[in-house]
């Protein structure tokens, strides 16, 4: 249960309560960067706050991989938890919705509400499955650039903000629109996964696809490789987290009850944790979305052909705050860093810091005073 | 007794040197920016182009409110990353004595900046001098007030020493400025006199492109 909405005071920040969504439904046909196209797309978003009277205070939140548009508030007071970034957005927080007008929309691609796999293919009435387009980080962006531009009518943003995939939007926003916004927020982010990112999304993927259920992608709703999903979703959880995060809030401590236990029970709470967070996963995420949304990560690439980060920044005219974890081992401080440097090479205005919390890649999610008033200063000029 | 000297007007002196030294619109690196304070002014004064790099992040934060570029980390590990004589200047004021490898760092600084700007306070001042010899003790006052147990490690280095490694290294030291003790009037007397130094350097010419074909 979750307390209805409570203004913010000079000491406290208060909370958004009840919050809903909207579609905004674009009848335009929409071309992907691969030159596939859709007749149309729908883009679920929320959006708080005011925005004010020339349209100056909005800021737009991208979301990670297993994210959606509901960041912040409840959409009822059953609600077991908030959105996914209320700690940070709200009344008096450091992304102040008595400021700003916050929006943030379901990726194109995704799995709830905007169109993505999971949608009806209005030729074949069947779900597009594996007909869905191939789709890049820089489509999710095109989609949002119409959702603030055209259906929201914001010719600029005041920021961008996201972290992980969200991160990579934002700078995706800094390069194809450097007019439509005039800061960009990224944090434990990077300009291309190495390897080993790559490496743990293709064991995710394959995990789906060798379920029985798969079936290439043709499943109906409710339906699929729930297992393969569920075991995709506690190995990429294990890579957002970190020994000592782990060690520190699980350790080697034992699922208390029942003696007569098989040797395939959950015996430790990490293992009864994951297990968790697997069936969660399974009740509010797709299959196939989860292989888009990988793929685009895995083929989102700054270096380019010419292997010079400096040739796609180039292009950059807002201020930028990159903000790397020291324990995130997924997305570490160096391909935080080199985004900055890069963009110093050329002669933008960015600033890169660096939080040192013990929690991994899911650091930028957590309540943190450091990354609180990093937020709050660089919004305050 | 030592003239009062406090943060303030010590702080003042050094942004009037530089500021009267680094030209309108130039682009600056400040290695060791804290706060931002210089980059602040010269921004403010000079209309500069300027980015800082700290390790401490309280003072990159701090600098982010301030709107200015800052690169949390290493100098050196920053100078690594960045291409030849791509400033118009380095500053490295009042940083050289927390440096771990100082003459890695003013190398670099010299291939990055084409001028340099080195900022620090006098060990070999005649009074810390006969401070140390008459109490055979670490130096203790206004400028260096911590005790041993409280401090970093830290290059005690005279204007001597500095003069001394520059024309080891082949630096030319264009322009400098000694401060009196009381860290306003400017000297052109003997080093030991001067509580606090300011210098501008540059790489022989000669030597800058000896180096690079290196």
């Amino acid at each position: 249960m979750f307390e209805p909405p409570t203004a913010s005071t000079d000491q406290q920040p208060g909370e958004l309560g009840l919050v809903q969504w909207h579609d905004f439904v674009c009848r335009e046909e929409f071309v992907f960067d691969s030159g596939q196209k859709l007749p149309g797309i729908t883009i679920r978003y929320e959006t708080y706050g005011e925005l004010n009277a020339d349209k100056s205070n909005a800021i737009l939140i991208c979301h990670a991989l297993s994210g959606d548009h509901h960041c912040a508030g409840v959409h009822s007071f059953h609600d077991r938890k908030p959105g996914w970034w209320n700690n940070i957005i709200g009344p008096g927080k450091p992304v102040d919705t008595n400021k700003f007008f916050v929006i943030c929309s379901n990726c194109l691609g995704g799995c709830q509400g905007s169109t993505g796999p999971g949608s009806i293919n209005p030729e074949t009435n069947l779900p597009y499955g594996r007909d869905f387009p191939w789709l890049s980080i820089a489509d999710m962006v095109r989609a949002q650039h119409l959702l603030v531009t055209k259906h929201l009518g914001i010719s600029c943003l005041y920021a961008a903000i996201g972290g992980s995939m969200g991160g990579m939007q934002v700078l995706q926003w800094g390069i194809s629109y450097p007019h439509a916004v005039a800061r960009l927020l990224p944090m434990a982010t990077t300009a291309r996964q190495n390897a080993q990112a790559i490496a743990f999304n293709e064991v995710g993927r394959n995990a789906i696809t060798r379920d029985p259920d798969w079936n290439n992608g043709n499943y109906g709703r409710g339906k699929g490789p729930q297992t393969g999903l569920a075991i995709a979703r506690m190995m990429a959880h294990i890579t957002y987290l970190s020994d000592k995060g782990l060690e520190e809030k699980f350790g080697r401590g034992k699922v208390t009850a029942g003696s007569n236990r098989s040797p395939l029970d959950a015996e430790f709470e990490i293992e009864s944790y994951l297990r968790y967070q697997g069936q969660s996963f399974i009740n509010r995420f797709d299959a196939n979305t989860y292989i888009y949304f990988t793929k685009a990560l895995d083929r989102f690439d700054l270096f380019g052909p010419s292997g010079r980060l400096e040739d796609a920044l180039s292009a950059v005219s807002a201020r930028t705050l990159v903000i790397g974890f020291t324990s995130d081992w997924l997305f570490p401080p160096p391909q935080n860093r080199a985004i900055v440097q890069a963009l110093l090479r050329c002669k933008k205005h960015a600033t890169y810091a660096e939080i040192d919390m013990d929690l991994g890649h899911d650091s930028f999610l957590v309540e943190a005073p450091e990354l609180y008033t990093l937020v709050r200063n660089f919004l305050s000029v | 007794m030592n003239p009062p000297v406090n943060k303030h007007n010590k702080r003042e002196r050094d942004l009037q040197i530089l500021g009267q030294w680094i030209e309108n619109g130039a682009s600056v690196l400040d290695l060791g920016c804290g706060r931002g304070v210089l980059l602040d002014f010269l921004h403010q004064q000079r209309g500069i182009y300027g980015v800082g790099v700290d390790i401490d992040p309280a003072k990159v934060a701090v600098c982010t409110r301030k709107g200015l570029n800052v690169w949390q980390g290493d100098a050196d590990a920053f100078l690594r990353g960045m291409p030849d004589q791509f400033y118009d200047w380095v500053v490295i004021s009042r940083t050289l004595q927390d440096l771990t490898q100082p003459a890695a760092v003013i190398n670099a600084a010299l291939r990055v900046g084409k001028q340099l700007a080195v900022g620090f306070v006098n060990y070999g001042y005649w009074r810390n001098r006969l401070a140390t010899a008459l109490t055979g003790a670490k130096l203790r006052n206004e400028v260096f007030p911590q005790s041993w147990e409280d401090t970093q490690p830290h290059n005690p280095v005279t204007v001597a020493m500095f003069e001394d490694f520059c024309q080891r290294h082949n630096i030319q030291i264009l322009r400098k400025v000694y401060l009196r003790g009381d860290w306003h009037a400017r000297l052109s007397l003997q080093p030991i006199c001067a509580q606090a130094t300011h210098c501008t350097c540059s790489r022989g010419a000669d030597s800058y492109f000896r180096s690079k074909s290196n």
